[in-house]
Parts: C-alpha cells; sequence; structure tokens
C-alpha cells in the first residue's frame, strides 16, 4: 500500500505542478496580456469595442479565438491584415491570447 | 534655450515635493512629457496596470490634433475639427493628471523637471514622447517661415494643412500639385503616397486636367507596389518595368499621361533645393515647376528630445530596446517617432504598442519585477483612394538585441480581391476611430 502511494503521490504532485505551469508563459514567450494589447488599436482595449466594422475580442470563447485566429495563419480565411499579424505568434501564444480574451467581460 | 542652459535651468530649480526616500512604489509618480499617441497611450496603460500610480502629462497644447488620416483635410473628407481629440477621458475616466505647460529644464540626477510655469515635478519614471521635428532648413530654400505661408508641409497637422487644402481648391484648372517626399526614416512611411492619391482621386473630379507630381529622393516607399496597383486601376498610371515582374496578370501599361506620377531617386527626382517664389523645385533631373507646392521635409526627433539631451548624432533617441529607457539617462524612457526601434515604423501604432510595453515594463519595475518579454505591433491602413484600402501589418519582437519584425509579409497581396480592396478602406475608416480610442479614451 505504502509502496503503491508514493508514486501515485508522486503523478499526482507532476500534475499539479503541470496544471500550475501549463498557464504561466514559455521562457521568452510575452505574457496573453502583453500580446492581446496588441490588438486593442483596432479591437478595442482590453477587446471591449463599441464599433461594428471589428469583431470585440473581450469574452470570446477561447475554442472561437483559436478557430478564428488558426484559420487566418494557414490562410483558410480570407483575410485583408489578419493572416499576417496571425502568423506572428505561435500555437502557445495564440493559446495565452485566447485565454485573455475569455476573462475579459 | 541651448542645451546646457536648459539643463542649468533644471539643476538650480528648488525641490518642490519630497523626493528622495519616496519608499511606497503603489505612489510613485511617472511623469510623461508630451500627450501624442505615446504619452496618451501610456498614460492610460500605466493607470490601467496600476491605478494608485500618480500619472502626469505635460503638454503643451489643451487638445490633441490627430496627424494619421490628416491628408483626408485636403480633399474636405474629414474637417480640421474632426482632427481635434481631447484629454477629458484620459482625465475623468482613468485619473491622469495634465499640466498644460512647456518643459524648460530638466534635472536627471535629481529627476525633476521644470516649466515655463514655473511649476517643478518630481517623476520616479519619466517617459518622453517628443514627436518628430520637421527640418525645413534641410533643404536649401526653404524654412518654417516659407512653410507656415507659402509652401507648406501639413506632416505636423495644423494651420499647414488647413492652407494647404485652401491652395488645392484654388489650385488653377490642369495645374500641377508637386509633393516633396523625404528620405527615410520618418513619420508615415506610406503617407506621402495616400496624399498623393487622394488628391489625385479629388482633381478627377475638381479639377480633371489637374496632376499630381511626386519628387522623392527614394527609389521605393513602403507599400510601394500595392500602392502602385491601386494607382494603375484608379488613375491609369503605368507601373515602372522594375515594380511589373510581381503583378497579377492583366496588368498592363498603356503608355498614356497620368494624372499622378512618381519621380524616383534613380529618375533624378531627390530635390537640391526650392525656389519659394516662383515655386520652382530644383531636382537632380532639373527645375520642376509647381502650382501647388506641398514639401515634406527630412525629420529628426522632436525638439524637446533635444533640449533633453537625449539624442544621438543620427538626430533620434537610442534606447534600451527591451524597455525604451534611454541609453543616456536612466529612468528616462523615449517612446514612439523620436526613438531608435530598429524595425519599427514611426508610425501611430508603432508607438502606442511600444508605449504599452514601456507602461508595463515601468509598472514591473517599480514592483521589483524584471521586465517582461516585448511584443509590439504595427498596422497602417492606407488608401490608394476613397474606397481602395491598403494596408501594412507586422509583429515585432526582440531577437539578438534588436527589434524584429517576425511575422513575415506585410502588404495587402497583389492578388486581392475587390472585396479585400473595399474591405481595406472600410476598416481605415473604423481604425481612425478605434485607434483613437484605445489612445485617448
Amino acid at each position: 500500500m505504502g509502496a503503491l502511494m508514493k508514486p501515485m503521490i508522486g503523478a499526482v504532485l507532476i500534475a499539479v505542478a503541470v496544471a500550475w505551469l501549463t498557464p504561466a508563459q514559455a521562457a521568452g514567450q510575452p505574457s496573453g496580456s502583453a500580446m492581446a494589447h496588441t490588438c486593442a488599436g483596432c479591437h478595442g482595449t482590453q477587446g471591449r469595442l463599441g464599433t461594428v466594422e471589428f469583431v470585440p475580442l473581450a469574452g470570446l470563447p477561447e475554442r472561437e479565438f483559436l478557430k478564428a485566429m488558426g484559420d487566418f495563419r494557414s490562410g483558410k480565411r480570407a483575410a485583408t491584415l489578419m493572416g499576417h499579424v496571425a502568423r506572428g505568434f505561435s500555437d502557445d501564444e495564440l493559446k495565452a491570447m485566447a485565454r485573455y480574451f475569455a476573462t475579459m467581460k | 534655450m541651448n542645451r546646457r542652459q536648459f539643463l542649468q535651468a533644471g539643476a538650480g530649480l528648488a525641490l518642490a515635493s519630497a523626493l528622495p526616500g519616496r519608499a511606497a512604489q503603489a505612489s510613485a509618480q511617472v511623469v510623461i512629457i508630451g500627450g501624442g499617441v505615446g504619452g496618451a497611450t501610456a498614460a492610460k496603460y500605466l493607470k490601467l496596470a496600476n491605478p494608485a500610480l500618480k500619472v502626469t502629462i505635460i503638454e503643451t497644447n489643451r487638445t490633441y490634433i490627430r496627424p494619421y488620416g490628416s491628408s483626408e483635410v485636403l480633399t474636405g473628407h474629414a474637417r480640421m475639427e474632426d482632427l481635434t481629440v481631447s484629454y477629458d477621458a484620459l482625465h475623468h475616466r482613468y485619473g491622469v493628471d495634465f499640466l498644460f505647460d512647456t518643459v524648460t529644464g530638466f534635472d536627471p540626477d535629481k529627476k525633476q523637471v521644470r516649466t515655463a510655469g514655473r511649476q517643478s515635478l518630481a517623476y520616479d519614471k519619466l517617459i518622453v514622447s517628443p514627436g518628430i521635428r520637421l527640418d525645413y532648413a534641410a533643404i536649401p530654400g526653404y524654412s518654417q517661415a516659407i512653410a507656415d505661408t507659402r509652401i507648406p508641409s501639413g506632416w505636423i497637422p495644423g494651420p499647414q494643412t488647413a492652407l494647404l487644402a485652401r491652395q488645392l481648391q484654388a489650385m488653377k484648372p490642369g495645374g500641377t500639385f508637386v509633393i516633396v517626399a523625404p528620405p527615410t526614416p520618418y513619420r508615415c512611411p506610406p503617407g506621402p503616397y495616400e496624399r498623393a492619391a487622394l488628391v489625385t482621386e479629388w482633381m478627377r473630379r475638381h479639377n480633371p486636367t489637374g496632376k499630381v507630381l511626386i519628387l522623392d529622393p527614394k527609389d521605393n516607399f513602403v507599400t510601394d507596389a500595392t500602392m502602385q496597383l491601386g494607382w494603375h486601376r484608379l488613375y491609369g498610371y503605368d507601373i515602372p518595368a522594375d515594380f511589373m515582374q510581381d503583378m497579377p496578370a492583366g496588368v498592363q501599361n498603356t503608355g498614356r499621361p497620368a494624372p499622378i506620377a512618381w519621380v524616383r531617386a534613380k529618375d533624378g527626382g531627390t530635390t537640391r533645393g526650392i525656389d519659394a517664389r516662383s515655386l520652382t523645385v530644383h531636382t537632380e533631373g532639373g527645375p520642376v515647376q509647381a502650382d501647388v507646392l506641398n514639401v515634406i521635409p527630412p525629420m529628426r526627433a522632436g525638439k524637446l528630445a533635444f533640449d533633453l539631451g537625449l539624442t544621438n548624432e543620427t538626430g533620434w533617441c537610442p534606447v534600451e530596446r527591451r524597455t525604451f529607457e534611454s541609453s543616456v539617462h536612466a529612468d528616462v524612457y523615449v517612446i514612439g517617432d523620436a526613438s531608435i526601434a530598429d524595425a519599427m515604423p514611426k508610425s501611430g501604432f508603432s508607438a502606442n504598442t511600444q508605449a504599452k510595453v514601456t507602461a508595463q515594463a515601468i509598472v514591473d519595475t517599480l514592483a521589483g519585477r524584471a521586465p517582461a518579454e516585448p511584443v509590439w505591433g504595427n498596422t497602417c491602413y492606407a488608401l490608394a483612394g476613397s474606397d481602395y484600402g491598403l494596408f501594412v501589418a507586422d509583429v515585432f519582437r526582440l531577437k539578438g538585441g534588436k527589434i524584429t519584425q517576425v511575422s513575415g509579409k506585410r502588404y495587402l497581396p497583389l492578388d486581392a480581391s475587390p472585396t479585400q480592396i473595399r474591405l481595406g478602406a472600410v476598416y481605415q475608416q473604423a481604425w481612425l476611430k478605434t485607434f483613437t480610442e484605445d489612445c485617448f479614451a
């Protein structure tokens, strides 16, 4: 029993550690908010926007943000300049931005 | 006042408020000189990140006149009033303090600035966002006095913009509107060419035999191929052979004269001097007679950057790239057009994202944290015609100590669809509003 518990505790600790580390930025990666701030000139401060031409990003579900940015990046979705912008960010970076906008209300 | 006098004026000032031993970083004082795009955005994002900070903008003018989109005043698409931006939201919504005054003294050791109105401000961190200075005298025969009265530049919006608009409207039928484009680096890289396009479009309706001529000390410009494709489609402009290879199928020059022409450096477009009385531009290719002359002179960092001793031999301000802290003075940050920012263009959008990175770096530093990994962006929309939108879009990172463009292609693709082009123009107009809001509201 004791012998069995130890590896389990270890596994749980690793899982906790992974869960703890995942939202944190990788080395050399800007924070989600820092990246999101580069969107604000068109999409509003903190993604909040009153105009109709651009998509407000505040409160956007993470999956929608990631789908849109992934499709812009691959060229699957036609764009004016969003294809160019999307190619400036990695998968992990897009996830961090998605988390930031999803938490904005 | 020269720089030595300027610094002495700062050194002699009395301590206005308790400076040393201001321990609690929550009440740290950030002073920002310059209420343009860089300074306003920095103030707003400092307060968003830490509302307890005391943030004061020192600015000469009570309202801001935005330069981006200001060429639309020439064609009547916008009025001067439309360019005017209030500071009320920054003050009332974000708690940014304003001192409408002119900085006359600076003591980087005591960390104080002094103003013409005899105010002394102590700072923990100073952000300087001085914009550009037009170097009128760099062009023989040109001066600020001539620019204010006869040959406007209209590159810093104001009375010269209004004067240029009146001159265009009064130009004789069939006259030539000549734009002298600046050498790099300069504010708003696609701007002179967008201005040329908008004036050409305006003349088609109001002065159909009028012409626009761009005299350029360069052989290329930002958005060059996409802008020229727009000119070709809208105004029958013939595209130079060296730009033809990338053009979509079906683009063919006609050999007929067009109402817009671009004379590059290699074709003698470099200006040697002007004769203000006869409105003649003396270029390397010979004299050019204008009916309306718009000279956009070489640029340097704003005067204040020189007064504060923040420039180097290039006429711009060297900074530590991660935070934009001045390479000359500690705890002083230079953002916007005045800074040396490698691959970043001197655009409002660049200044806006520089301000955000610097604001966060200041908040982190005051809290004892190392500044985070930076990321900057640039999005410039430009028009080849009212319904023909182009753009430049960039993401920038710090690589090997230099600010580097990491997103690859920058321009509207040459094979863009009519819908994309039309949308670009819609977005350009929307961007004028959303961008102003992100900076000032």
